[in-house]
């Protein structure tokens, strides 16, 4: 018997179609116990939908609001049964999202029943100089990309006299293509605010923001859901000191996931930073001492103080414990959130994990616009803060990409330059005009245009905005400039000496090749071409084709490829 | 308090604890350059122009904000930390829209303050005109009649449709005619030293005038009857009176100091090694003599062009009627001699150039004035060969067709095969061009002009030279530009001294052409007027002598065509920090070229202030200064990144609510909010 159906309804699941699914399954069998549920795990499986019965859990994926497929799997019968590949369970770490599309985001009860809030009461009846030991000796380090001890940051705060005392979390997640903090917050708001109230016994705050990105709609209300519901249970009541939880939406600014300029935003200013000293720790929030995590660090709380720091620290590295939340996205089979433990090396989370084909990465992009690029030749090396740092890259908030050979890294740069250079607060003179500068000289070299002194003016820029930016904003959006410069100088200088772009990426350096030979006169070509560049007697217009792919997608002897502009010399299809 | 101990490039100062780095330099005499900052306000860290480097952690800092600790190392003026403020002021002037200079200001080659003098001529101060031109220009009669008026071809005025530049040039003629008598430049007392001068064209005389500002007295020594140059033997009367040449050349008589001595000619009557002992320098202006040769056979039997007139000019404008007669050339001296022959004869005159009229070098007008006197212009023909038969000339010439372009972008002519055809006259004179004729022993380039280096225009020893003679046949304006450079660099050598031209920064906006109305910034919207008229005698009437062919405006006139100005210059050119830290730093405008600059509009409406965005640094001093000084909510930052800009609340139109006490416009460390009166200075 169907005990209860689950459909996976985090954002990701919402945006494959679990919405119409939900709804479909309630026209049908309007009788069941029919739940929305967190992230189950698996976005490339979406939409998914786990039945609960007497007998055990079963998993249905690409589910399709369709009668006919809802019926069928209302019968538990054999099919579009989801198994997680034997790599993901071999690799994953099912740990602080363990609940995560199991329980019903919004019920306390529950959270309850799966040992939720019997962390903050341990956590109560602990002196709080003994719950910030606990989370030093946990070993976490600040998961939202700087990787700064927690326990170290706790410290600092709960040792201020003055009682009025601000804890805010950064849930504002602004790089592009990250959604970890996105689905923690709306497949598990109770362990999120659970962390941020141990955090507040530990630290003296009085005060809790937290500071999410309107674009994630469904994340704040399910927040604002759970909080009313803390209220009206007295749980942020903590030793008789009541603690006020708000959540604030942020406005559209990347910038404002920097500690200084969220702080303005909060006080309802212009989201600009500003110079520190003073740190926030010191003076923040209206004057008053501030301490910012992430999203992430505070969800990892409740576990280290449910079983213990050393516990908790058993998993990972000695320098970085714990697991990370990383999003997968590029040219890979399982893309979307995992859960793994740090020390895993990179090569384990792209063909392990992410399934990408042997032999066809060329590097991964960590750290989303404030990250690096990291070569081939080294995803031995692990995943851990310090590791990656000494590669020249960052952990980050959690973003991966997987970038193959046909990824031009020049474009890669570009386009992460495009993105800082809008959302520069503009302040600095550096990040304000200097990414614009160098956004211009990425396009002229990605259009075929640049020259040998564009490429020095960008190191040498790079080096100066680092240096002559007040946040982390301008301080790190030329990395992925200076990573690609360091370990793929070449492909730059092909593309100013040579006019050439290796990955054959570039449109302005690349045109469509037909090869006479082998073309059977199919015509599927010249129907898929969205400009009509090709003629009936498979001639490619070269000013009218954008470069699409369509037609190289669909011949069927593979007559149409990729070449350098103006000679046939490499073939990519 | 016990001081601290703060260590600046090495020096070691005591200062008070708890001063940001930029107040304890300042306080013992270390400026450290800022543009954001502003001593009343908090602070707004955002130019970085104050970055300094800490030696110790090897952290850069905004010295404005950063707090000094004891036993503080930084770096302030190192190769390193300067660099940084550069490009700082690179990346500041890569975003700045605006111009600093008007365009006819920077066009002129001699750099006279154009914009000034034409609004003198806009107030009625032709006296004032006058005294700024004088800084620059010593012939403003002379100029104010021939020259090719390059302002003008850059004025913006231009891009108003159906409308012509602003008659800058007659705002010269005018205010010379009024005033050059009386007026006498001011000049340094005379030290003693003496230079030598060989040539009393624009050039030479140019230097003479100059050097005499400096207190510099020279002989000029002229080889010729009378002096002037091409001034007198080049350019004829009724382009130039010789009376007003006359007029004009009174002025250097009267000099003291300066004296002219005429029929010396260098190699007979004096000597070169003689003078560079006998003076403290000597400045070589002879100009270009040589009419450029044709390279046909028979050509000796044409005159050359600048031969014709220099004989014409001896002969005081009367010369043999040449009969039907055949110019050769495309520049003004082959237009002279058309227009020249036109007055003698009432035979046929004709032009034959080899290219078309649109590639012809000569002036547009002299063009225009040309055939409407008659003159009858043939396009693509070229000389081959030039023979006399029955006592007349014959003329052998090529048909031409154009070409790919050459070096100097010009398509180049092609003869077509088997197109040949002869052509009768009396007179034929080829007036393709001149060359100098390098006094001996002077050292020469590969074209045979006086070699001198660059920038100092020296050629060897204490000898300098300036002019036509060192750039090929130019313009009387483009002389005196060069006899100023020279005098300058002849004062720096007297003075055992470097000479080198202060560093300038100008910002502009393009030329006209690659504008729109909507690009440019008006102090006042100015009203659609026509070009004020020059007055013109009639061809028919203008062929029959050789009096001048036009007329000086009135007063009346040129104040309101001054009025057609838009007075194109920044308001705030002559106090604008990022202007003076950009030239003591040499930052360039154009440093990162295909920069993409956002004007983001701007705002007039305020009868006494302009908003000119453009221009805007981002600094927000304007809006603190406001918020803390004044207690107001008038302006503030909107958008992010590139496109910030400063608006008025509810983007409202300035100060309409404020008590206009000034104080942002005062305390805008550049031109983007100003008073927009311009006063004369």
């Amino acid at each position: 018997m169907i005990e209860r159906i689950k459909v996976g309804m985090a954002s990701c699941g919402i945006a494959a179609g679990a919405s119409e699914v939900k709804e479909k399954i309630s026209d049908v069998a309007p009788e069941e116990n029919l739940v929305e549920v967190g992230c189950i795990g698996h976005c490339y499986a979406e939409p998914l939908v786990e039945i609960e019965t007497e007998d055990g859990n079963y998993i249905y994926e690409e589910v399709e609001p369709e009668e006919e497929f809802i019926e069928k799997m209302l019968n538990l019968e054999e099919f579009s049964r989801f198994e997680a590949p034997s790599v993901r369970t071999e690799w994953e770490e099912d740990y602080v999202t363990e609940l995560a599309g199991k329980i019903e985001p919004n019920s306390l009860p529950e959270y309850r029943e799966h040992g939720g809030y019997d962390a903050l009461e341990k956590a109560l009846k602990m002196d709080p100089s003994g719950v910030v030991e606990e989370v030093k000796t946990s070993g976490l380090r600040g998961r939202g990309g700087g990787g700064f001890p927690t326990g170290m940051k706790w410290d600092f705060l709960s040792s201020k006299e003055e009682e009025e005392k601000v804890l805010i979390c950064n849930a504002d997640e602004g790089d592009p293509g990250a959604f970890m903090d996105r689905t923690l917050m709306e497949s598990l708001p109770h362990q999120v605010l659970e962390g941020m109230l141990i955090g507040a016994h530990a630290t003296g705050a009085s005060e809790l923001f937290i500071y999410c990105r309107a674009e994630y709609p469904l994340a704040v209300r399910r927040l604002n859901m759970a909080i009313d519901r803390i209220e009206a249970e007295g749980l942020n009541v903590l030793n008789g000191r009541e603690i006020n939880i708000t959540v604030k939406e942020g406005a559209g600014a990347f910038v404002c996931g920097e500690e200084t300029a969220m702080i303005h935003s909060l006080e309802g200013k212009r989201g600009n930073p500003r110079y520190r000293p003073p740190y926030p720790t010191d003076e923040g929030f209206k004057g008053r001492p501030t301490l910012i995590n992430n999203v992430e660090t505070f969800s990892n709380i409740p576990l280290i103080l449910r079983e213990g720091g050393e516990s908790f620290a058993s998993v990972g590295t000695e320098n970085s414990t714990g697991t990370k939340l990383f999003a997968l996205a590029g040219d890979l089979e399982y893309t979307g959130l995992v859960e793994v433990p740090m020390g895993i090396s990179i090569h384990d989370v792209v063909y392990g994990i992410g399934g990408a084909e042997e032999g066809s990465v060329k590097a991964v992009q960590i750290g989303g616009p404030s990250g690096g690029c990291i070569p081939e030749e080294h995803f031995d090396t692990p995943v851990d803060y310090d590791s990656l740092n000494d590669l020249g890259a960052i952990m980050g908030s959690g973003g991966l990409i997987v970038i193959s050979k046909g990824r031009c890294m020049v474009e890669t740069a570009r386009y992460f330059l495009d993105f800082t250079t809008e959302e520069s607060c503009g302040k600095c003179t550096f990040c304000r005009v200097g990414t614009k500068r160098m956004l211009e000289k990425l396009e002229r070299i990605t259009g075929g245009e640049g020259t040998e002194k564009d490429v020095e003016d960008l190191e040498d820029l790079s080096h100066k905005i680092i240096n002559g930016s007040l946040c982390g904003l301008g301080q790190t959006a030329p990395n992925p400039v200076l990573t690609t410069l360091d370990y793929f100088r070449d492909e730059y200088l092909n593309h100013v000496e040579e006019d050439y772009c290796p990955a054959l990426e570039c449109g302005a350096l690349v045109e469509i090749y037909l090869d006479d030979e082998t073309c059977i006169e199919c015509g599927n070509c010249i129907d898929s071409c969205p400009v009509d560049a090709i003629s009936d007697d498979f001639e490619i217009d070269d000013e009218a084709c954008t470069r699409c792919n369509s037609c190289i997608e669909v011949c069927p002897v593979d007559a149409i490829s990729r070449v350098k502009k103006g000679g046939k010399v490499d073939v990519q299809s | 308090m016990s001081r601290v101990n703060l260590t600046i490039d090495g020096e070691t100062y005591q200062v008070e604890p708890g001063q940001t780095i930029l107040k304890a330099a300042q306080k013992n005499g270390v400026e450290i350059p800022t543009l954001c900052y502003h001593g009343e306000l908090s602070e707004n860290t955002s130019c970085f122009v104050c970055v300094v480097k800490d030696a110790e952690t090897g952290q850069w800092h905004p010295s404005c904000t950063s707090e000094i600790h004891d036993d503080m190392e930084i770096e302030a003026f190192t190769p390193e930390v300067k660099d940084m403020r550069k490009t700082a002021l690179d990346l500041l002037l890569s975003e700045h829209s605006g111009d600093c200079e008007a365009p006819c200001t920077i066009a002129c080659p001699a750099h006279a303050n154009v914009e000034e003098y034409v609004r003198a001529g806009r107030e009625g101060d032709f006296e004032k005109a006058l005294e700024i031109l004088k800084e620059r220009i010593p012939f403003p009669m002379s100029i104010g009649r021939v020259c090719p008026r390059f302002c003008e071809k850059d004025c913006r005025r231009n891009v108003k449709d159906n409308e012509e530049a602003v008659a800058i040039n007659d705002f010269k003629r005018l205010a010379a005619d009024m005033h050059y008598d009386e007026y006498i430049e001011p000049r340094e007392d005379l030290t003693g030293e003496k230079v030598a001068i060989v040539g009393s064209g624009p050039a030479g005389l140019g230097a003479a005038y100059f050097l005499r500002l400096s207190g510099i007295g020279s002989d000029v020594f002229e080889k010729r009857e009378e002096p002037g140059g091409m001034l007198r033997y080049g350019i004829p009367n009724y382009r130039l009176p010789k009376d007003k040449l006359d007029e004009e050349l009174n002025h250097f008589y009267e000099t003291d100091g300066v004296e002219i001595h005429c029929n010396q000619e260098l190699g007979s009557d004096i000597e070169l090694s003689q003078l560079k002992e006998d003076y403290d320098a000597v400045i070589i202006a002879v100009g270009c003599w040589e009419p450029s040769s044709m390279r046909t056979e028979g050509e000796e039997l044409a005159w050359g062009g600048i031969d014709y007139l220099e004989k014409l000019a001896k002969q005081d404008f009367e010369m043999e009627d040449p009969g039907e007669t055949i110019v050769v050339g495309g520049g003004n001296t082959a237009m002279d001699c058309v227009r020249s022959t036109l007055r003698l004869t009432d035979e046929d005159v004709h032009c034959y150039y080899r290219r078309t009229e649109e590639q012809m070098p000569a002036e547009q007008i002299e063009i225009d004035e040309a055939r409407e006197e008659g003159c009858n212009f043939e396009f693509l023909s070229q000389p081959k060969s030039l023979r006399e038969e029955d006592g007349r000339l014959i003329l052998e010439c090529i048909k031409m067709e154009l070409g790919e372009p050459d070096a100097s972008g010009r398509r180049r002519p092609i003869p077509i095969e088997d197109s040949e055809f002869e052509v009768e006259a009396d007179t034929v004179i080829a007036a393709i061009g001149q060359n100098t004729i390098p006094p001996d022993g002077v050292p020469t380039n590969d074209w045979d002009d006086v070699a001198v280096a660059e920038d100092s225009h020296l050629v060897e020893d204490n000898v300098f030279a300036a002019g036509d003679c060192v750039t090929g046949p130019a313009t009387v304006v483009e002389a005196v530009a060069a006899a100023r450079k020279a005098a300058e660099n002849v004062v720096s050598f007297l003075n055992d001294e470097e000479f080198s031209e202060s560093y300038q920064v100008n910002v502009t906006r393009g030329h006209w052409q690659s504008l729109s109305e909507d690009d440019l910034v008006y102090l006042e919207e100015p009203e659609d007027q026509r070009r004020v008229e020059l007055p013109h005698r009639a061809p028919q009437e203008r062929v029959e002598d050789f009096e001048e062919v036009s007329d000086t405006i009135s007063p009346e006139g040129m104040k309101k065509e001054g009025e057609r100005c838009f007075e194109c210059s920044c308001t705030a050119k002559n106090d604008c920090g990022l202007r003076d830290h950009s030239e003591a730093y040499q930052a360039d405008p154009e440093y990162f070229e295909g920069n993409e600059k956002l004007d983001f509009g701007y705002n007039n409406d305020h009868p006494e202030i302009i908003m000119d965005r453009g221009k805007c640094v981002k600094c927000g001093i304007c809006i603190k200064m406001c918020r803390e000084a004044v207690n107001e909510y008038l302006l503030g930052f909107m958008n992010r990144g590139y496109e910030t800009y400063i608006d008025a609340a509810f983007s409202d139109t300035l100060p309409v609510d404020c008590d206009e006490c000034g104080e942002c416009i005062e305390a805008c460390p550049v031109g983007a909010l100003d008073w927009k009166h311009k006063e004369l200075e």
